[in-house]
C-alpha cells in the first residue's frame, strides 16, 4: 500500500493534534485527531488495501504475494497496428483490459508510451469503472516523429480510495516492440555513375558504350550492326553510315557511409546531422535497390557497423533497420573506416559519405585514399552549423567563422576530386545530390 | 583554389592562416566575446529545483496547473465546500472560546480584555476570507491559510472538562456538548477533504478536457466519491463519539459486575477529562489494530473477489 502526500499530511496532522491536545489538556484537539485517524483508517479499509496487515503473513501463499487481491484479477492484452513504420507514421494501439473479478473496480490505467512519441488521437491514460467480469478496449493513436527502436509498455494500473489517500499499483509487464525507419524521399536520379560495372545488366548508366537507353556517341557503321541503330540524319550529313551508341546499363556496388559519431547529433533532437544523414541514406538505398544495384552500408561512431552489399527488398529492410538503430556515440575517425573497408569493395565503386565533416582530422586523408584508388566519392554534409544557428544556439560571429572553416574544408575535398555538397536543412535530397554532382 | 599544403589558407586571409580542419566548438566558445558568450535560453533545460518546504513535503504544495473554467462537479463541490466552511466557522466560534488562547492571555496581561475576543473573531473571519478565496479562485494557498487559521484558533489551554463560553450552550448537557464537538471535528475534516477535492477534480477535469486523460463511466466514478462523502463522516463521527463517551461506555460495561465500581468510574475526573478521551482512543484503535493484525481486511477482500468462483 502506498500513502499519498495527502494521507501522510493527514496522519502527521492527526498525531500532532493528538499530542497537542494531551499537552494542552484540550479534548477538542484530541477529538479532531480521532476523526482524522478514523477517516484514514476507514479509507484504508475501503480501498481494499488488505496488505496493510501488520503480521506480514499472507493467507494464500499460492497467490501472487506482491499484489493486492483487487489487482490480481486484472489482465491486459495489446494489439499494435504495425511493427515497422516510417518516421511521421502512426500506430494504432488497442489495449484490452479484463476484470476477472465479480466486483466492479475503479481503475487508473496508463499504457507507457516512449517519451518522443505523441498521442495523436485517444488517450493512453484512462480513469474508468470496470464492471464485474467485464472487459474494455482502450484505443489510441501514436505519432512517431523520430526513427529508432521503441517499446510500448508496461501497463500501469492503480486502484485508490475515493479520497485519494491510499493507492496500490500494479505493472502488467506487457511489451510491444516496434521499429521506426527513417523517412525516405523519392529520388528520380542520384547522378551517380559507376566506372566498374558488374557483368549483369542493370539500370545504372556507366560511362562505357554498350546496351542501354541513353545516347552515348556516334560511330561509323561496322558490318553486323543492326539497321535500327543507324542514325539516318548523320548519314545524310556526313555521307557515310553512322550508328548511335548507347551508354551501357549495368548494376554496380554502391557504398553508403554514415557518420554517427557523437558530434553528428549536434543540434535539436529532430533536426541534426544524424537525422538528416539517416534519412538520406534510406532514400538512396531505396533508390539504388529499386534499380537492382547492390548497396552496402557502413555506420561508424563508437564502432564500425557494416552491412555487406546485396540487392533486393530484403536488403532494403536490413539497411533501414540498421539506420533506425544508429545512435550518436564515439569518435571513430573516417580513416579507420577507410582502412577497414577498402580491401573489401570493388575498386571504383561509387561511395557516398554522409557526414557533418566536423571533429575529424583524418577526413582529408581518408577521402584522398578513396580518390587515389579511383573510387567515385560523393560527400553530402548536413551542416550542424545551420541547425545550431537556426536554434539560436550559435551567435553570428561564431557561425561565420565556422562556416568559413567548413567552406575551406569542402573546397579542399573538392580539390581531391570528390563531389561535395553543403546540405542545408531545408534543401531536398535530390537537389543536394544534383548540386554535389554539379548539375 | 587550395594552397599546396593542407590547411594553408594564408593567401585567402591577408597572411593569416586559417585552419582547414574541422572546427572546434570548445575553442570557439573560449574565444567568444563577453556579449556573445551567454548561453541561449533554449539551451538550458527547464529544471524545477524544489524549495526547502517542497522537499519536506515531497513536491509542490500548490499545483502549477492552470485550470479550465469549473465544470458542474467542481461548482457543486465549491458550493458544498463554502457551506461546510460557514458551518465550521459557526461551530468553531461556538466550541472554541477565547479563554485559554495565547491572544486572550496577552489581552488580559495588557488589561484590555475585549482585545482577546476581537482577535479571536478576527481569526475566524480571516479563515473564512482565505477559505472563500481558496474555494472560488481554486487557489491551494488560500485553502492552506484557511486550514492553518481554523486549527490555530483551537490551540488553547483548556480545562480538563469541555466548556463552552457561549451563552445558552454553556447550559446544555454533557452528551450534546460532546456531540457538538464531534460535529465540529467532522466538519473540519470534511472541509479539508471537500476543498481538497475541488483542486483534485479541477485538475482531473482540466486533464480530461485537454485530452491528457480519458474517463470511462464518469457517473459511476463520481457516484463512488459522493457516497464516500456521506458514509465516511458518519463512520468517523461514530468512532469519535465512542472515544468521547468512554466515561459512559466503561461504567455501563462495569455495571454488570459491580454497581459501586460503575458509579465511581462514572464520576471519575480522569475518565471525563481529556485523558479519558485518550483512553477511549486507545481502546478503539487497539480494536482496529487487532482487525488489521488478523488480516481481516485481506480475508474479506479475498472472499469478495472469489464469491462467484
Amino acid at each position: 500500500m502506498a500513502w499519498s502526500r495527502k494521507s501522510a499530511m493527514f496522519a502527521s496532522l492527526a498525531t500532532a493534534l493528538y499530542l497537542l491536545g494531551l499537552v494542552l489538556r484540550n479534548s477538542q484537539l484530541v477529538t479532531v485527531a480521532v476523526v482524522f485517524l478514523s477517516f484514514l483508517t476507514w479509507a484504508a479499509l475501503r480501498a481494499a488495501h488488505a496488505d496493510v496487515a501488520a503480521s506480514g503473513r499472507r493467507i494464500d501463499e499460492e497467490e501472487d504475494s506482491e499484489e493486492a487481491p483487487a489487482l490480481a484479477s486484472l489482465s491486459a492484452m495489446r494489439k499494435v497496428s504495425a511493427a515497422r513504420i516510417f518516421e511521421d507514421g502512426e500506430i494504432q494501439v488497442t489495449l484490452r483490459l479484463q476484470n476477472h473479478s465479480p466486483l466492479s473496480k475503479i481503475l487508473e490505467v496508463k499504457d507507457t508510451v516512449p517519451e518522443v512519441m505523441r498521442i495523436k488521437e485517444g488517450a493512453n491514460y484512462i480513469l474508468m469503472e470496470l464492471g464485474p467480469r467485464r472487459e474494455t478496449l482502450i484505443e489510441y493513436t501514436v505519432e512517431c516523429p523520430l526513427r529508432g527502436f521503441y517499446t510500448l509498455g508496461p501497463v500501469s494500473i492503480r486502484v485508490q480510495d475515493p479520497f485519494g489517500l491510499f493507492h496500490k499499483e500494479k505493472e502488467i509487464h506487457l511489451y510491444d516492440d516496434f521499429l521506426v525507419f527513417p523517412k525516405t524521399e523519392d529520388l528520380k536520379d542520384a547522378f551517380v555513375k559507376s566506372r566498374v560495372p558488374k557483368i549483369f545488366t542493370g539500370a545504372v548508366n556507366i560511362r562505357q558504350p554498350g546496351e542501354g537507353s541513353n545516347f552515348y556517341n556516334l560511330r561509323e557503321y561496322i558490318p553486323g550492326d543492326p539497321m535500327r541503330k543507324v542514325n539516318w540524319k548523320a548519314y545524310a550529313r556526313q555521307g557515310k553510315m553512322m550508328v548511335n551508341e548507347f551508354e551501357r546499363d549495368a548494376v554496380s556496388d554502391i557504398i553508403l557511409i554514415v557518420d554517427s559519431r557523437s558530434i553528428a547529433e549536434t543540434g535539436p533532437v529532430s533536426r541534426n546531422s544524424l537525422v538528416y544523414s539517416t534519412r538520406a541514406a534510406a532514400s538512396l538505398a531505396q533508390y539504388f535497390l529499386s534499380r537492382r544495384d547492390s548497396v552496402g552500408l557502413v555506420i561508424y561512431g563508437n564502432e564500425i557497423n557494416s552491412v555487406d552489399r546485396d540487392t533486393g527488398k530484403k536488403q532494403l529492410y536490413v539497411l533501414l533497420t540498421k539506420l533506425a538503430g544508429a545512435t550518436a556515440k564515439g569518435n571513430t575517425p573516417l580513416q579507420v573506416v577507410t582502412n577497414r573497408i577498402m580491401p573489401h569493395i570493388n575498386k571504383g565503386s561509387p561511395i557516398i559519405i554522409l557526414s557533418p565533416l566536423e571533429g575529424d582530422p583524418t577526413l582529408v586523408n581518408a577521402v584522398r585514399d578513396f580518390r587515389a584508388r579511383e573510387f567515385d566519392v560523393t560527400v553530402l554534409s548536413p551542416s550542424s552549423l545551420e541547425f545550431e544557428f537556426d536554434a539560436k544556439r550559435l551567435d553570428r560571429t561564431g557561425y561565420e567563422v565556422m562556416k568559413t572553416e567548413r567552406d575551406i574544408l569542402m573546397t579542399e575535398l573538392r580539390g581531391l576530386g570528390a563531389f561535395v555538397m553543403d546540405w542545408e536543412p531545408d534543401m531536398l535530397l535530390s537537389t543536394a545530390l544534383a548540386g554535389a554532382r554539379g548539375f | 583554389m587550395v594552397a599546396g599544403k593542407s590547411g594553408d589558407t594564408a593567401h585567402l586571409y591577408e597572411g593569416k592562416t586559417v585552419r582547414s580542419g574541422a572546427p572546434s566548438r570548445k575553442k570557439l566558445a573560449g574565444k567568444m566575446s563577453a556579449g556573445g558568450s551567454e548561453l541561449p535560453k533554449d539551451a538550458i533545460p527547464e529544471v524545477h529545483i524544489p524549495t526547502f518546504v517542497e522537499s519536506l513535503f515531497g513536491g509542490p504544495l500548490v499545483p502549477k496547473m492552470k485550470f479550465l473554467p469549473a465544470d458542474r462537479m467542481v461548482q457543486t463541490l465549491q458550493l458544498v465546500g463554502g457551506g461546510l466552511m460557514m458551518l465550521l466557522a459557526v461551530l468553531t466560534y461556538l466550541v472554541t472560546p477565547a479563554d485559554g488562547t495565547f491572544w486572550n492571555g496577552f489581552a488580559l496581561w495588557i488589561g484590555f480584555d475585549a482585545l482577546g475576543q476581537i482577535f479571536h473573531l478576527l481569526i475566524v473571519i480571516a479563515a473564512l476570507g482565505a477559505g472563500f478565496y481558496g474555494i472560488f479562485r481554486r487557489d491551494a494557498r488560500g485553502l492552506m491559510a484557511s486550514y492553518v487559521l481554523f486549527i490555530l484558533i483551537s490551540l488553547r489551554f483548556a480545562a480538563s472538562k469541555d466548556t463552552f463560553d457561549t451563552g445558552a450552550l454553556s447550559e446544555i448537557g454533557e452528551f450534546w456538548t460532546k456531540q457538538l464537538i464531534v460535529l465540529y471535528a467532522v466538519s473540519l475534516v470534511m472541509y479539508m477533504e471537500v476543498t481538497n477535492g475541488i483542486i483534485r477534480f479541477s485538475m482531473l477535469d482540466t486533464s480530461i478536457r485537454t485530452g491528457e486523460v480519458y474517463v470511462m463511466n464518469v457517473k459511476k466514478v463520481l457516484s463512488r466519491y459522493h457516497i464516500s462523502l456521506v458514509v465516511t463522516p458518519v463512520i468517523a463521527a461514530i468512532v469519535a463519539s465512542a472515544t468521547l463517551l468512554i466515561n459512559v461506555i466503561i461504567p455501563w460495561f462495569f455495571q454488570f459486575f459491580d454497581q459501586e465500581t460503575s458509579l465511581r468510574l462514572e464520576q471519575s475526573v480522569e475518565l471525563t477529562s481529556v485523558y479519558g478521551v485518550a483512553l477511549g482512543t486507545m481502546f478503539v484503535f487497539i480494536l482496529v489494530a487487532g482487525v488489521f493484525a488478523a488480516n481481516i481486511p485481506l480475508r474479506i477482500q479475498q472472499w469478495r473477489e472469489s464469491a462467484d468462483d
